[in-house]
């Protein structure tokens, strides 16, 4: 932890690169053939209110130096959070070890300048940081964290509790520098507040959620919040099952998002090399009906994914994936852009130091249209109005593609509100999804997950809804 | 890991005014994990993790801390630092420590120490040329082998200090099957508290042979049903139904906020009366299973449902305090950077009387169940999901066709009450399970149930049904 939560990352990015610097002298003395170090450092605050009263406050102030070498095409790694140059030592030997037991790749060695698809400098730094982040103290974060409580329990009568609010924040600095000549650093700010809402009516409860996200912590928008995680609780008081059937489904967009990553999953190039995507040999075919936009653009000046450079030092750029429903392309790091003798699309994402770079999303997003939500509703005419899924992780399987999730929300009839509905789930396949997304509206929303996802309302026809 | 004397002065450090409690938890973890794809070792990578983590109870507050380092200094400061969030002054106690020893010590007959890089690259080819042998539809085998060695000492204002050392292996394989363009899945894994001698026993191949059976099997799978129906859940991962409809709503965090279906209902009937189930992180070498909780609290085991009435909620040291209950050994972290809550370790129905097979010739027409991937609970409602990963329909008292992945969902409350046989064939499966972004060892288990009536989320919409 920090002696002052509110000081920090400019002291702390020059301690991360010290770090680095003498790790890479110690590693210039191995018999490797290449080199990168990977380091993270970030001091965040979690709070968490029950009652207006502070439940839990945990500082953080963590550093983390991840080390990934080549040495004849094989690949070794191991990281550490102990930074004793001892503790260093072991680490940088601990990845050579691994290296011996790898498989010989031709593809193994760091990024080369001619490999990157996107030129350098297309991220401006000043988006990703907020100077205001560091005017903010724990006193002010926590002021935040209750006011969310006391708007809430206001907005309706029926709200009965809230069983989690908490607010988290994040100054991170990464830098990373390899044997070939990178050396690139950058730091990036974030604040979180999330809800759950319990209202109660009769014997009935239900819960609803929402939350917020920004740069810094005054700018959450704590109203919105509150509104939406009360909405989302006290709409679906009285909820019962419907009839088993195929229909029509709107989804949310935060729902609609969460499917969008579905998809995204099986656009890395590396599943797709393993006979792992069901995209795989698709490229130039039309695999929506509707002329959909999908892209991936970790340039986004508000994404809460861009940065200037992936998780091995490749520019971001904006990779347009699908084009009016027509795959374009994969996404790539340099280690499968090589096998598919193409360049790198910037995605080598890392979840911290503690992983090796694998294939993945930055800001991810369907394009919206011009079109309401209340005209979508009406274009449906009789369907579920999905607000809330349960059970992803449990329901999607993205390699043969089913999914089928547990659903709540409203029953449309005649384009209006009819009654509640839960204890219902909606299935259906990766591919006929694609093919019966039939309109999306304007209202695009994002949200994290893996990378940063965003989505409007989904207008989706012919999907099972299965009740009683 | 830390001295007594640098632990008592930590913990009067962090003893100010108005704080009824203070702790020390430090943690040294090496772990390493090597994964195959392709037939290939695609990655090794390994570990170092050490740290201590400061934790102060004031009123209902708590206030957390940790330093990546066991350095006195820092740690010193750190205590300094958490505790003027708390309060200025410092009280005038001085703690005494005790030692709190382990009830036993259990045997590790391969250490992953002793295990050099070699051999384990040859279990994972093994698990891979299993597969492929087993069926050309065999297309992808991915497979995880991980192994993790944790020492932790605690040491707190109550006055005992606790270490333990664990010792964990993990082997996961996910067999992909390819027909056509059907593409198939099939996921196994072996996880167990003890060293490699968990392969003398089972071997790679084993595993990897009954991922891969699963994949084929679903080739020829078919559009699950939908609409409420019988469902019986096959043993051992089954386990996660219980682990949804109930475990979590009866973790006493959610019990205190109001934000659990069970709360007042000790006492009550809440399940059928088939229904006894636990909570032991006892059973020796279980993926769950461990000598002291992460609050140095003895494990033990833990009766929640007796004969369908609710004996016990899963309590940590302050959901204890607060209920005016007794801890029982259910504190859990993810790492030394985390505050313990109360997780499950291994949450279990007990045996019932029946023979699994008459359970599945009772019924007429439903689903069997037999493994699963994973589920979701939102404990204030009830309403729980699980995903059917191999599933089969029954027809009259037989197992017929293989059906597709689908969801069932339900109602904790209502479920446990239509449980209407139990069998004699418990057995266990490993997982991870995520709670307030902390992932924790977890291990579910059960006999063959037989669940009356749950809705079954497939795709095959009866002709006379469809509107």
């Amino acid at each position: 932890m920090s002696d002052n939560s509110k000081s920090g990352s400019g002291k702390e990015g020059k301690n991360l690169l010290f770090y680095c610097k003498n790790a890479a002298l110690k590693l210039q003395g191995k018999a490797v053939d290449e080199f990168e170090i990977y380091g993270l450092a970030s001091i965040s605050n979690l709070i968490e209110i029950y009652n207006l009263n502070v439940e839990n406050l945990s500082f953080s102030d963590t550093k983390g130096l991840g080390f990934r070498i080549f040495k004849d095409g094989r690949m070794g790694y191991a990281y550490t959070s102990n930074l004793e140059e001892t503790e260093i030592e072991k680490c940088i030997e601990k990845a050579v070890d691994n290296s011996i037991i790898t498989n010989k790749e031709q593809y193994n060695y760091l990024p080369q300048e001619e490999e990157f698809k996107y030129k350098k400098g297309l991220v401006d730094e000043k988006d990703l940081f907020s100077e205001k982040f560091m005017e903010c103290s724990i006193e002010d974060k926590i002021k935040i964290a209750k006011q969310l409580e006391i708007i809430t329990r206001k907005k309706d009568k029926r709200v009965k509790g809230i069983s989690n609010l908490l607010y988290e924040d994040n100054l991170t600095d990464v830098n990373v520098i390899n044997s070939a000549g990178f050396n690139g650093s950058y730091k990036t700010s974030s604040a979180f507040i999330y809800e759950s809402v319990i209202s109660r009516e009769g014997s009935d409860n239900s819960t609803g959620d929402y939350f917020g996200y920004a740069r810094d912590p005054e700018k959450l928008d704590t109203e919105m919040v509150a509104e939406n995680a009360v909405k989302r609780s006290v709409m679906l008081l009285g909820a019962k099952k419907v009839k088993s059937q195929m229909g029509s489904v709107l989804l949310d967009p935060f729902v609609a998002a969460q499917f969008i990553g579905v998809i995204a999953g099986i656009l890395a190039a590396d599943t797709v090399q393993k006979g792992k995507s069901l995209f795989k040999g698709r490229i130039g075919e039309k695999i929506f009906n509707g002329d959909f936009n999908i892209i991936d653009d970790g340039t986004l000046k508000e994404g809460l994914s861009s940065k200037p450079f992936d998780g091995e030092g490749v520019p971001k750029g904006r990779t347009v994936i699908f084009d009016r429903g027509v795959l374009k392309t994969y996404l790539y790091n340099t280690f499968t852009a090589r096998k598919n003798k193409t360049l790198s699309t910037g995605n080598a994402v890392r979840s911290s130091y503690k992983s090796p770079p694998a294939v993945g999303i930055s800001n991810f997003y369907i394009e919206p249209s011009t079109t309401s939500f209340d005209n979508l509703i009406k274009r449906m005419d009789k369907g579920f109005y999905v607000m809330d899924i349960i059970g992803l992780h449990s329901g999607v399987n993205p390699i043969s593609g089913h999914i089928s999730v547990g659903a709540k929300g409203l029953w449309i009839e005649e384009g209006s509100i009819s009654y509640p509905l839960k204890e219902v789930t909606i299935a259906t396949d990766i591919l006929s999804f694609c093919k019966n997304l039939e309109k999306i509206g304007s209202d695009i929303k994002y949200m994290p997950a893996g990378g940063y996802i965003g989505s409007p309302s989904m207008l989706i026809r012919n999907i099972t809804i299965s009740g009683n | 890991m830390i001295g007594l004397k640098l632990s008592k002065k930590v913990l009067n450090e962090l003893l100010g005014k108005g704080v009824e409690f203070s702790e020390i938890f430090v943690q040294n973890r090496i772990l390493n994990n090597l994964k195959l794809e392709d037939s290939k070792i695609e990655s090794s990578s390994s570990g170092f993790e050490l740290g201590c983590g400061l934790r102060i109870i004031s009123g209902d507050s708590t206030y957390y801390a940790y330093v990546d380092s066991l350095s006195s200094d820092k740690i010193l400061n750190a205590a300094k630092v958490l505790r003027s969030a708390v309060c200025s002054k410092l009280r005038k106690k001085t703690l005494d420590l005790s030692e709190r020893k382990k009830p036993s010590e259990k045997a590790i007959d391969r250490h992953p120490f002793s295990v050099i890089q070699e051999d384990k690259k040859s279990f994972l080819l093994e698990v891979d040329f299993a597969a492929r042998n087993h069926n050309p539809a065999i297309i992808q085998v991915t497979s995880n082998l991980s192994d993790l060695v944790e020492n932790t000492y605690i040491a707190n204002s109550e006055g005992f200090f606790c270490s333990d050392e664990l010792v964990m292996v993990y082997l996961s394989v996910n067999a992909v099957a390819r027909k056509g363009s059907e593409i198939r899945t099939g996921y196994k894994s072996i996880a167990k508290t003890k060293g490699y001698e968990i392969f003398f026993i089972k071997k790679p191949s084993d595993i990897s042979i009954e991922a891969s059976t699963i994949a084929v099997k679903m080739l020829d799978a078919e559009n699950a049903p939908v609409g409420t129906m019988p469902v019986v859940l096959g043993p051992a991962f089954g386990g996660v139904i219980f682990h949804e409809a109930c475990g979590h709503g009866l973790e006493a965090d959610a019990v205190l906020k109001d934000a659990s279906v069970y709360k007042g209902k000790i006492g009550k009937e809440i399940a059928s009366p088939m229904v006894t189930a636990v909570d032991d992180a006892t059973i020796p070498y279980h993926w769950g299973s461990y000598a002291f909780d992460d609050e140095g609290y003895p494990s033990e085991k833990n009766v929640l449902i007796e004969n369908g009435i609710l004996r016990s909620y899963i309590f940590d040291y302050k959901t204890a305090k607060k209920m005016k209950m007794k801890q029982t050994g259910n504190g859990r972290r993810q790492s030394f950077r985390d505050i313990p809550i109360p997780r499950m370790s291994n949450t279990y129905i007990e045996n019932g009387s029946e023979d699994p097979s008459v359970i599945i010739k009772s019924v007429k027409s439903g689903v069997y169940a037999k493994e699963f991937a994973g589920g979701q609970v939102d404990p204030a409602t009830g309403d729980f999901v699980f995903g059917i990963s191999e599933g089969y329909i029954i027809e009259n008292g037989n197992i017929c066709a293989p059906i597709k992945n689908a969801t069932l969902i339900g109602n904790g409350p209502e479920i446990l009450k239509k449980i209407d046989a139990v069998g004699n064939d418990l057995d266990f499966a490993p997982g991870f399970c995520g709670k307030g972004g902390q992932s924790v060892s977890n291990e579910v288990g059960q006999p063959t149930i037989l669940v009356s009536e749950i809705t079954v989320g497939g795709t095959k919409v009866q002709e006379n049904d469809n509107e």
